[in-house]
Order: C-alpha cells, then structure tokens, then sequence
C-alpha cells in the first residue's frame, strides 16, 4: 500500500507540474476524464473552500499562483495533510489550475477549481471540457449522444450499432 | 435552430456516418460528395484486400515508395514516427511488409472532413461529425457554439454505453477487440490481444486520435509508460472490467483508486 502511495504522490507531482507548464502543447480539446456518479451528466467538481483556494477563480487573467498547504502534518505515507493547489496553468481556453486534499496521508480530492470565464465561448467549452465515465451504464438513448464511438465496425456490424440507431433517427 | 442531417455511405469495409448541423444547400452535398470520394480513393490507394491497391503492389511487385501513390510515402513517414514514439506498440512493419491499416483510416478521415473546410468557415454549416467505423473527426464553425456530445460504447454490454465526452472541434477514436473479435495484433510479439480491451483517445485531429488509440489498446490496462509522449488530449482504457482513465498525459483515475483504497 505505502508503495502504491508514493507512486501516485509522483503522479499527483506530475500532474500539479503538468497542468502548470503545459503551455504550447495544450491539446485543442482540453478535455479531461472525471467521474459523474450514477449519472451521465457532466458537472463541474465541487469546490472545498480552503484558504489555499484563494486562488482568484474569478478572475483568470490573474495569472498563477504559487501552492501551499493548510497544515503540515506527515503521516506515515509521506503525504502531508492539507490542501494544494497547483499553479494555474494557461491553456487555449483559459487558465485550469489543480487542487489536491490529503487527508490521513491519503489523497481524498482532487479538484480543478479555476475555469476560464472570460468569453462565452469559452464557458461553453469548459462547461463541457470534463469528459464523462458513465460508472452505471446507461442507455445510449438515454444519454442523448450525438455520435458514438467504438472498435471499427463491419458493414454488417454497423447495422446493429448504436450509432446505426443514431443514424437512422436523423436520416 | 438549425437542421441537422446524417448520410450514410459504405466506405473501407464499415460504414461511414456524416452528420451536418446545418442545411441541407447544394453546396453542402457537393462537400459530402467530395468528402465521401476522398475516403474511396484512400481506400483504393491503401485497401489491404485489394490486389491492385497501391499497398498490395508495394508488397507483391516490389516497387519502391517512389513508385507509387505520394499517399502511401507520406503515411509511411508518420508511420516511422509512431512506431519510434510509442516504443514499438505501433509497427506497420511488423508482418514483414508496409501495411498502415490501423493508421490509415484516422489520416483519410481527417483528409476527407477537409471537403467542410469554407462551409464552416464562412459559417454555411454549423458543424459536421464524420464518423468512420466509429472513429470520428468532429468540426464546428469558428461562430458557432455547438458541442458534440460523444458516447463511448461500452466493450463488452451491447448497446450500453461506458463514457461520454464533449468535444467542440476535435476527434475521438476507439481501438479494441469487441466489435470483431480478437483482430488487434502486438507488433512486438505478433501475438493477438485475447482481449476484451478496449481504448479511447480524444485528441486534436483524427489522425493522432486512431493511432494513439490503437498504441493504448496493444498497450493494455497494465502499460500506460506511452502516455507522457502521447500528444493527445484525454482518454480511457478498458480491460476486463477495470478502466484507467488520463488527460493532460497523466493518470487521472489513479486518485480515485487511493480514495476507494
């Protein structure tokens, strides 16, 4: 278990420092993968207040903010107990910035707080930039889904694809 | 509220999905139509099942790159460039032979989507989708706000779904073994993935999107040492019922493990 702990310590690492230098090579779709729980709505995290949070989330242009943490106590995880936030890194559509909690040496939260918020285009995109994991399936009628993607299909296959069903709805 | 339409075309041995947020203007079905005919002469240019493919002449008649189609170099050189960067997860070699299949559909599609190009941006159309066999290049015009919204099948529950996505203008792409069995092949051991693994990746373009997908999915659940050179935007890999998810080009549902642990 300690091991597994370090080891995602590094990506945690990794990612504060990934969404905070990633500039030239922010990727079109800035999209991410987030957990929506029993549901196949997209939302945005809830956000912890925390006085590290402080990090303007209204305000993108404000440019970055350095972490800090809420307390300083080590378990035996090696993970400092607190709060932290990553600095805000500029992407295509604006600033994204990250926050992890630890709590009991564990990391509990991870959180991207800030969101562009300048353009309406922007929100738009935003709005919908976290990807969703349908935990619980759901039906793709249901979901409401404008295209669906899967393991190539043969001509044979695609008839009874959901994306055939799709395609004949707006034929 | 604009009208939405889908056409439907046989292409590459799966079929090709083209859904236009828009009118339906002469304008608009000559891009389909030359949409549709650029897909067709890649498949000529490219099929592996046919002999006088440019593909099966380079194999049997043992011409040369410079003897054939330009395609066929230009693939080839991104070819050579994703096999060195996915550390041989993606080999178009590895039969002995150029066979790009795998490759191949992602690049045309994002070539053919190109027919859109002045329809979107003089904001004739609203967006298209073009969905080939599953892998999508998604486009929406500079004025509009329109999303796609994107279902991931689900591997293994038929008509289920496992994720959805929102994508303004990009692609997504899905490699795997469910839909045709065992077909995917480790080029590093010619051994055929028993699967069921399944890999999506959204990325910028439809070209980076297949081939990355395809190097995740020969990769499985338990490889994701490719992911900090992959320049791609998110993705999720499915093996057995265990899913890893990233964006940004690192592990994202690795949190959520320690969280339940």
């Amino acid at each position: 278990m300690k091991k597994i702990v370090y080891a995602f310590m590094a990506t945690v690492t990794g990612l504060v420092l990934l969404f905070s230098y990633r500039t030239s090579t922010a990727p079109e779709s800035t999209s991410a993968l987030a957990d929506a729980p029993s549901s196949g709505v997209a939302t945005v995290p809830k956000t912890t207040p925390t006085p590290s949070a402080s990090a303007s989330s209204g305000s993108p242009s404000s440019g970055s903010t350095s972490s800090g943490s809420t307390s300083a106590q080590t378990s035996s995880s090696g993970l400092t107990d607190g709060t932290f936030t990553g600095q805000a890194a500029n992407t295509r559509f604006g600033p994204v910035q990250v926050q992890i909690t630890v709590s009991g040496g564990a990391i509990t939260d991870v959180q991207v707080p800030q969101y562009p918020s300048e353009s309406g285009r922007d929100q738009q995109i935003n709005s919908r930039a976290l990807p969703v994991l349908v935990k619980e399936t759901v039906q793709a009628q249901s979901a409401e889904v404008d295209m669906v993607s899967g393991a190539t299909y043969t001509s044979t296959g695609y008839r009874t694809s959901l994306q055939s069903a799709l395609d004949q709805a707006r034929a | 509220m604009t009208g939405a339409f889908t056409v439907v075309e046989p292409v590459m041995g799966t079929v090709a999905s083209i859904t236009v947020i828009g009118e339906r203007t002469p304008r608009v079905e000559r891009a389909i139509v030359a949409c549709v005919a650029r897909l067709r002469d890649d498949e000529r240019v490219f099929s592996t099942y046919r002999d006088d493919s440019d593909i099966s002449r380079l194999r049997d008649e043992g011409l040369e790159l410079g003897d054939v189609d330009p395609r066929v170099a230009e693939v080839a050189a991104y070819c050579r460039d994703l096999r060195e960067r996915s550390g041989g997860r993606f080999d178009a070699h590895w039969r002995g032979w150029f066979d790009p299949t795998g490759y191949v559909k992602g690049w045309s599609t994002d070539a053919a989507t190109r027919a859109f190009d002045e329809l979107l941006a003089d904001g004739e159309v609203e967006a298209v989708g073009v969905n080939v066999g599953g892998d999508m290049r998604l486009r929406t015009a500079p004025t509009s706000d329109h999303g796609w919204r994107i279902g991931i099948a689900h591997p293994t529950h038929e008509g289920e779904l496992l994720a959805t996505v929102e994508v303004v203008d990009g692609a997504v792409a899905t490699s795997g073994t469910s839909e045709r069995g065992a077909h995917l092949v480790d080029p590093r051991t010619g051994v055929h993935l028993a699967g069921p693994v399944s890999a999506t990746v959204v990325a910028d373009d439809l070209t980076t999107a297949d081939a990355w997908a395809t190097v995740a999915a020969i990769a499985g659940i338990d490889d994701v040492d490719w992911m900090p050179v992959a320049p791609v935007a998110s993705g999720i890999v499915w093996e057995h019922g265990r899913t890893r998810r990233f964006a940004g080009r690192v592990e994202v549902s690795a949190f959520h493990d320690v969280v339940a642990g």
